[in-house]
């Protein structure tokens, strides 16, 4: 043992109702070493890192800080030995002002004993700053878009001086200059004897930020190393047991009548000029940094918000949208990003959630069939790959990995002709990522109008014939999928450059 | 997985399994385990209480806050709550009384009587889900209002009914069960099909547990909402039937006064969450005979009925820190 470790996990097991999920792993993490932690979805990684964190106790195994044993058994005596956890799912209190969820918990009080609200604010913009964010303490979280809430995120664990920062899938939402953001802090982090856990599925990031890496397979270490002399191909056979291929897929399904249309829409302060359509057999995508409205134009034609103007025609009819109830008798479909807030409904069991939106499919004379919903979930979990033992469990027990793949399932079930997804791949495996990317293309090929908003410049160049760039509420770019590159993405997504569009177009 | 189970011996899976169901049974029927051993004691503590006619007396007893208790239990899973049973029970017997005797028709008085409940339910369901008041106030502002009909339209005091057969709702029996007890079972099997094998039943747990994604979902969220009040004001009416041919008569002053909280406290002990989204009407079923069977043995037992409130309320907390909580 090198006298530099600043963490080393022992042999540590954790079965959930008797179900093994750890089989006795060991990790070892210096002073001021990136280290990160690898795996295909439902491997393991949040398990081991909530055992680190205190929020579960293992079954067996020790855990050491500095050399000696150390008992975790609850997140409080986690922070005490200086652990500081960026949860995969985003815990925020939405109906609390930013700096108050920064400081929840641990509230700066003046020499009366009343809240330093000033104090607050200012720190917390302190924080924020250093990420290249400028928001208002004062906001409600609510109000922000889920990028700026993953930041807020991970200014939280900055806030306390850590030894240690386990951030599990930290970059799910953000886009690449955020993450670029992000991996300069990690950096002085590091120079200054910080060191950092770091999950994630997006190995371009692993190769940039990190020292060590270690491979979890069901449970067990299979790999470990350094990041700089290892093949990032490698890597990935030893996460999910196959070479990935990075290319763009090619599919060639004839384009039929406009499936839907947009023209003039806006909406106060969200976005405006909104003109796009999208054929039969299309997959088109939009891109953009946060605040560039993109989510918030989708929930509009999918009805969640109402203020709109603007006329949306789907299949050739005008459909004023107030209700996704509505979307969907049109005929569209949409899977919302941030999963944990918009779409687990986590009282219900993993199959419940899978045939919520489609209950039409499984009713005989008003009853629902549960045999018939069993079945059509082994479909669904057989095409997918979900990794789950028992689907009548509630669906929070399932891995993040394996929750998105239900909610993608859900909206497969529906089998809408126009659909949407929202960041259909957070928190996704890199092999089940290209599963899913077949999928997608396979519902074009279907007929389908498909519509992918991402932030990540690889996904929408790997399936989309047109990209739709976003800037602060407006489409400042429209590109051809095959002709364009990230660099040309990310000039039009930074307002850097802005292409008088609608005339090349139409 | 297949491989990572057939990684386990044998003797070892079962064990767990063993394990697993026992922690599987105390989280989903801690309440029947609570109502077995509150029978165990209680028939240990008084002879009488096994008697036949005993049990089907608390059986009797308990089925009309039974009954509203079921639509309480679907309210809360919504994650509302309904403060108004008890008024709206008290309105509904008045109106109900009147039909009856200016009709002299027996079913148009309970039609009157749906008609009523479900209409007050309706409106509560209309302030919440299109009004966006929270349930409590928007019930709150309804228990004030409908007591204060019934009190207005019956004078303040009591009206009974004269109609001859009226009477006979209550107190009739199939062989020796009475009437009441099966319209309480009927209505529990009711409510338990509706909540787990159908769509209505799915959206309520789904919006109870995540409103947002719930309308992300597509759900109709507003008008499930209003069915859900307006089917709690349907059981409502159910209950003022039988309370009004009880004894043919209803108090526009004291029929129903605090319903609402023995209802409440039946769910609760029944095991649904507070917050909606978690909970079963079976759970409910039982919680309803739990505070039956206490009230019964306080009687025996002659206990002061100052005191029965406190010895209930102290089972109401226990029952909530035994439960499993997240
Ligand atoms: N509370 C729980 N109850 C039962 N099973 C659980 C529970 N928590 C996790 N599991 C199971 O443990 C396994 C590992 O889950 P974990 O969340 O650690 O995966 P992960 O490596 O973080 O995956 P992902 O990349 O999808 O986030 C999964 O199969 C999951 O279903
Ligand atoms: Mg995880």
């Amino acid at each position: 043992m090198s006298s530099n470790s600043f963490i080393t996990m022992n042999n540590i097991e954790k079965a959930f109702n008797g179900v093994p999920v750890l089989k006795g792993v060991s990790l070892e993490v210096e002073k001021g070493e990136i280290h990160a932690l690898l795996g295909e979805n439902g491997a393991g990684k949040s398990t081991l890192m909530n055992i680190l964190g205190g929020v579960i106790e293992p079954d067996r195994g020790t855990i050491e800080v500095n050399g000696e044993e150390v008992r975790i058994t609850d997140t409080r005596s986690s922070q005490s030995h200086g652990i500081s956890f960026i949860h995969q799912e985003l815990s925020m209190v939405t109906d609390l002002r930013v700096y108050e969820n920064m400081f929840l918990g641990s509230e700066l009080r003046n020499k009366l004993g009343f809240l330093n609200v000033e104090e607050m604010c200012v720190q917390t913009s302190n924080i924020l700053a250093e990420l290249g964010v400028e928001i208002n303490p004062k906001k409600y979280v609510r109000d922000l878009d889920t990028s700026y809430k993953q930041l807020i995120e991970i200014s939280k664990a900055l806030l306390h001086n850590s030894k240690l920062i386990i951030m599990d899938e930290p970059t799910s939402s953000l886009a690449e200059h955020e993450v670029k953001r992000l991996f300069d802090l990690m950096r002085n982090l590091k120079q200054s004897g910080v060191s950092i856990i770091y999950i994630s599925h997006k190995l371009k990031e692993i190769k940039a930020v990190c020292d060590y890496y270690t491979v979890l397979r069901d449970g067990n270490v299979v790999g470990s190393g350094e990041v700089q002399v290892e093949n990032l191909d490698n890597i990935t056979k030893l996460m999910v047991g196959k070479s990935i291929s990075e290319e763009r897929f090619n599919h060639y399904s004839e384009l039929g009548p406009v499936a839907l249309e947009v023209t003039d829409m806006m909406s106060e302060g969200l976005f405006k000029a909104i003109d796009f359509t999208v054929r039969k057999g299309e997959i088109i995508g939009f891109i953009g940094l946060a605040g560039d409205g993109r989510t918030e134009l989708f929930e509009s034609i999918f009805g969640y918000r109402r203020k709109y103007s603007g006329e949306i025609k789907v299949n050739g009819q005008i459909v004023k949208m107030d209700h996704p109830y509505q979307a969907l008798q049109a005929g569209v479909g949409f899977v919302p990003k941030d999963r944990k807030e918009n779409a687990i409904i986590k009282d219900l069991s993993v199959i419940h959630n899978m045939s919520l939106s489609s209950l039409g499919h499984f009713e005989k004379s008003g009853m629902l069939q549960a045999k018939k919903e069993l079945n059509t979930f082994q479909y669904y979990k057989e095409k997918l790959n979900i990794k789950v033992n028992n689907p009548r469990i509630t669906i929070d027990k399932l891995s993040g990995g394996n929750q998105q793949k239900v909610i993608i399932a859900k909206w497969l079930e529906v089998n809408s002709d126009v659909i949407i997804f929202d960041n259909p791949t957070q928190g996704i495996d890199v092999g089940a990522k290209r599963e899913i990317y077949q999928h997608i293309i396979e519902l074009a090929e279907q007929g389908k109008a498909v519509i992918i908003l991402s932030s990540e410049a690889s996904e929408v160049l790997k399936l989309c014939q047109t990209i739709h760039v976003m800037y602060q509420g407006e489409i400042t770019a429209r590109l051809k999928g095959e002709e364009t590159s990230e660099d040309e993405i990310m000039r039009y997504a930074t307002g850097f450059r802005k292409l008088r569009y609608n005339q090349a177009f139409r | 997985m297949a491989n990572t189970q057939a990684k386990i011996p044998n003797e070892a899976k079962k064990k767990v399994n063993v394990k697993n169901g026992l922690n599987w049974l105390w989280s989903e029927y801690s309440v029947i385990i609570a109502f077995l051993l509150i029978f165990i004691i209680a028939s240990f503590m008084s002879p009488r209480f096994l008697d036949l006619n005993n049990q089907l007396n608390i059986f009797m007893q308990v089925s009309i806050i039974g009954i509203v208790s079921l639509g309480m239990t679907v309210v809360m899973l919504s994650g509302g709550i309904d403060l108004s049973v008890g008024s709206v029970l008290a309105l509904v017997g008045v109106i109900t009384v009147i039909s009856l005797n200016a009709s002299g028709n027996i079913l148009i008085a309970i039609l009157t009587a749906f008609v009523v409940g479900s209409f007050a339910g309706f409106l509560n369901g209309l302030m919440i889900a299109k009004g966006k008041i929270a349930s409590f106030i928007a019930t709150l502002g309804m228990m004030a209002a409908a007591r204060s009909i019934a009190l207005y339209t019956a004078d303040g005091g009591s009206i009974s009914g004269e109609v001859s057969g009226f009477t006979a709702i209550a107190n009739r029996d199939i062989w020796i069960i009475d009437y009441p007890i099966i319209i309480f079972l009927v209505m529990t099997i009711f409510v338990y099909l509706l909540m787990q094998k159908t769509r209505f039943g799915r959206y309520v747990y789904a919006i109870g547990s995540n409103e947002k994604a719930a309308l992300l979902s597509a759900i109709r969220v507003d008008r499930v909402k209003i069915g859900v009040y307006t089917l709690a004001g349907l059981l409502v009416s159910v209950a003022a039937i039988i309370e009004t041919s009880r004894l043919n008569s209803i108090s526009s002053s004291s029929s129903g006064s605090a319903y609402e909280l023995d209802a409440i406290a039946a769910v609760i002990i029944g095991g649904t969450r507070m917050t909606g989204g978690r909970g079963k009407i079976i759970g409910t079923f039982f919680g309803v005979l739990i505070l039956g069977i206490l009230n019964n043995m306080m009687n025996l037992m002659n206990v002061s009925p100052h005191l029965q409130g406190f010895v209930k309320g102290l089972i109401i907390i226990v029952a909530v820190v035994f439960q499993k909580r997240d």
